[in-house]
């Protein structure tokens, strides 16, 4: 069927009409049946023996009566006395108590029969009998087995049954897939687009639908098209941005220090150099930015946390003294760990984090990197002594080119804006979460890397 | 061999024609001959034509990329290369070193640095008259003076640093040299954060050397600190 509308609309409509002409029909057989039944029996001689007996010897009599009766298939006859209890002691069934109630029920018993002709049957399923003293027994007769299994165990129709029943589950099975299944590829393939693969499409997975679902999956399809199309040329033009404003860079400095030569050396030149210095680290950033936010990556490989860590603190450590920073890093890891990742991007993340620490350190204030491993995830920790930022800021400062507010004076010198959003762009892309929070003096900011890189 | 005071032929390949001119003119004063060419083809024409002392290879190129050409150069020559890549771009850096470049700056670069490199090299790929003899490390010999390398009478040929590098770490086997004295000896500047060069070197020096069948030196790390040609007296080589 082409339309999923359709298919659902009769399905349904066919299951609904299905049941209501079966349970009509069963209900109407049913009646039916124990009225012909209590018919026959009122008409039978059964009564008259029963009665017979119940002159002559009374209760006893009557009781051997019932017994004797032979083994009910067709009917179940029930006496009971006026204490409601069956002659034989046996427990009552739920019909025989309902009408029980009723008849003792003195309301009920003296509301006039309404004129519905199927009231009138429902109050006297039974017969009285009276006692010689004036005891009074009543009779019940029901169907000897439960009317449904009646009607399925009777001339075939229990196969019928069953072939309904089949049917119907088949055709609610069919159904039910025909929608989830759509559903689960739908869910899936949105989660492979969040999680970086623009080139997921759906439309190929659903063969040939044309109902509200493959259309679905074709607007999805050309959703994602359009973001792999945008994203690309977002990718491509930060690329190409970055490269163009660096060929005049490159141009600059040589021609810097050709004026150099002949002018001599100049304040102004030397800020010059440095500005020139700043913006191409500034772009160099940007072009490490829009690379991990690309998915476009280095391969995997095993990565030794540990020995990053103090390479990176190395390092930094080594630029930052150069630049007279007497700002100190601390370096507590006592933990080894491997875990499988992308070694540039983890090195960048870690050495941006500690940049970052360190920019915002006091003159004097310490920086302390920490390294924890449990089960599941390594834990690295980076402590400055800069004050923190206000709290209501913690969450902004992964994103690009933030300035806390309470830091502007201190960063206004800082190229970049972007090293956060790098750490944070790295972390995301190992699936783990990078956080940071306010101590007392500074900002404590936690990466937290699963050990087993998520496929 | 050659006379102090004649200049040495540089050429540059490098799209950017502007750039080129001004190199030219920052390079002259040093007595070095600057030719320019746009593109990795015309490059390799001028250098199948032309003697040349050293190579400036800008690896983004427009048509036949940098890397290619380096890979092409390299094939028959051991002309001093230093690389030009984009800055950050860590691929083309590490690409380039490994397929042979001798140092890489990154663009936009200093130029006062481009002219330290380009002296740095050109001082260590003249063969040396002062330095002595010929070192025998295992199965290496280790010719100073001839700037040769050979194992077994077989000469194994490496680039103007690769023997560099080889030689420092020859002249004290079994001691750790450490990263900054080899950039320092080596590449003829201070060690910088981040720079791997060293560590890609020493893989293509053990790439070659494993090439040419020789297990005994071998060069070993020691993490964080630098390098050391291990030799094993046994004559085995150790697991």
């Amino acid at each position: 069927m082409r339309s999923l509308l359709i298919r659902i609309f009769v399905s349904f409509w066919s299951i609904i009409v299905i049941t209501i002409v079966a349970a009509s029909a069963l209900g109407f057989w049913y009646a039916e049946r124990t009225r012909e039944m209590m018919q026959n029996f009122e008409d039978s001689d059964a009564v008259m023996e029963a009665s017979v007996a119940l002159n002559a010897e009374g209760r006893e009599g009557l009781t051997r009566w019932l017994r004797s009766l032979p083994g009910a298939t067709e009917s179940l006859v029930y006496i009971l006395d006026d204490n409601g209890k069956d002659l034989l002691g046996r427990k009552l069934p739920a019909p025989v108590r309902i009408a029980m109630v009723r008849f003792a029920d003195p309301d009920r018993r003296r509301r006039p029969p309404r004129h519905d002709t199927r009231n009138i049957r429902l109050a006297r399923p039974f017969t009285q009998l009276v006692a010689p003293d004036n005891r009074v027994y009543t009779v019940f007769v029901l169907p000897a087995r439960s009317i449904t299994t009646r009607w399925f165990v009777d001339r075939g129709r229990g196969a019928l049954a069953a072939l309904a029943l089949l049917i119907s589950a088949i055709v609610s099975f069919l159904l039910a897939r025909t929608i989830s299944r759509p559903i689960r590829r739908f869910r899936e393939s949105a989660n492979a687009i969040a999680g970086g693969h623009l080139d997921t499409r759906i439309a190929e997975h659903l063969g040939k639908r044309r109902d509200e679902i493959g259309l679905l999956a074709q607007d999805f399809d050309r959703m994602a098209d359009g973001l792999q199309r945008a994203w690309l040329q977002q990718t491509e033009l930060t690329r190409n941005v970055s490269h163009e404003l660096r060929s005049p860079l490159a141009r600059l400095r040589v021609a810097l220090e050709l004026a150099r030569r002949k002018t001599g050396d100049l304040v102004e030149l030397d800020r010059i150099e440095r500005e020139t210095e700043r913006l191409d680290e500034l772009i160099g950033r940007i072009l490490e930015f829009s690379r991990l936010d690309s998915g476009f990556h280095e391969g995997r490989s095993t990565v030794s946390l540990d020995e990053l860590l103090r390479a990176v603190v190395d390092d930094v450590r080594y630029e930052f003294g150069h630049q007279g920073t007497d700002a100190r890093i601390e370096l507590e890891t006592g933990a080894e760990c491997t875990l499988s990742g992308y070694p540039n991007a983890l090195r960048s993340c870690i050495e941006n984090v500690i940049r970052n620490a360190l920019q915002h350190s006091h003159e004097d204030g310490n920086v302390t990197v920490g390294l924890t491993v449990d089960d599941a995830r390594a834990l690295i920790t980076v402590e400055d002594q800069g004050g923190g930022v206000p709290d209501d800021e913690l969450e902004r400062i992964f994103e690009p080119f933030y300035r806390a507010t309470a830091r502007q004076a201190s960063t206004a010198q800082q190229s970049g804006g972007l090293g956060l959003a790098i750490a944070a762009r790295a972390t995301a892309l190992h699936g783990g979460a990078i956080t940071a929070r306010n101590t007392d003096n500074g900002l404590r900011v936690e990466i937290s890397l699963p050990l087993a890189l998520p496929p | 061999m050659m006379p102090p005071m004649t200049a040495s032929k540089i050429l540059i390949i490098d799209d950017d024609r502007e750039l080129g001119e001004m190199l030219k003119e920052f390079l002259a004063p040093d007595h070095l001959d600057v030719s320019a060419r746009l593109s990795g083809e015309d490059g390799l024409q001028a250098l199948r034509q032309d003697a040349w002392d050293l190579l400036i290879l800008d690896i983004m190129l427009p048509g036949m990329n940098g890397i290619d050409v380096l890979k092409e150069v390299r094939r028959s020559s051991d002309i001093p290369i230093i690389m030009l890549t984009a800055r950050g771009d860590d691929v083309d850096r590490i690409l380039g070193l490994e397929f042979g470049a001798d140092d890489y700056l990154s663009k936009p670069f200093n130029p006062r640095e481009l002219l330290a490199r380009i002296k740095a090299i050109m001082r260590r790929s003249r063969p040396d008259e002062k330095r002595g003899g010929a070192l025998s490390v295992g199965a290496l010999e280790v010719d100073a003076r001839a700037r040769r390398v050979s194992a077994g009478g077989e000469s194994i040929r490496l680039t103007g640093t690769e023997f560099e590098l080889l030689r420092c770490l020859a002249e004290s086997p079994g001691k750790v040299v450490p990263k900054e004295q080899l950039t320092q000896q080596v590449l003829g500047r201070r060690y910088m954060p981040y720079d791997r060069s060293i560590d890609t070197h020493v893989s293509n020096v053990r790439r070659k050397l494993s090439g040419a069948g020789v297990d005994n030196p071998s060069i070993r790390s020691q993490r964080g600190v630098g390098y050391l040609l291990l030799v094993d007296e046994q004559g085995r080589p150790d697991a």
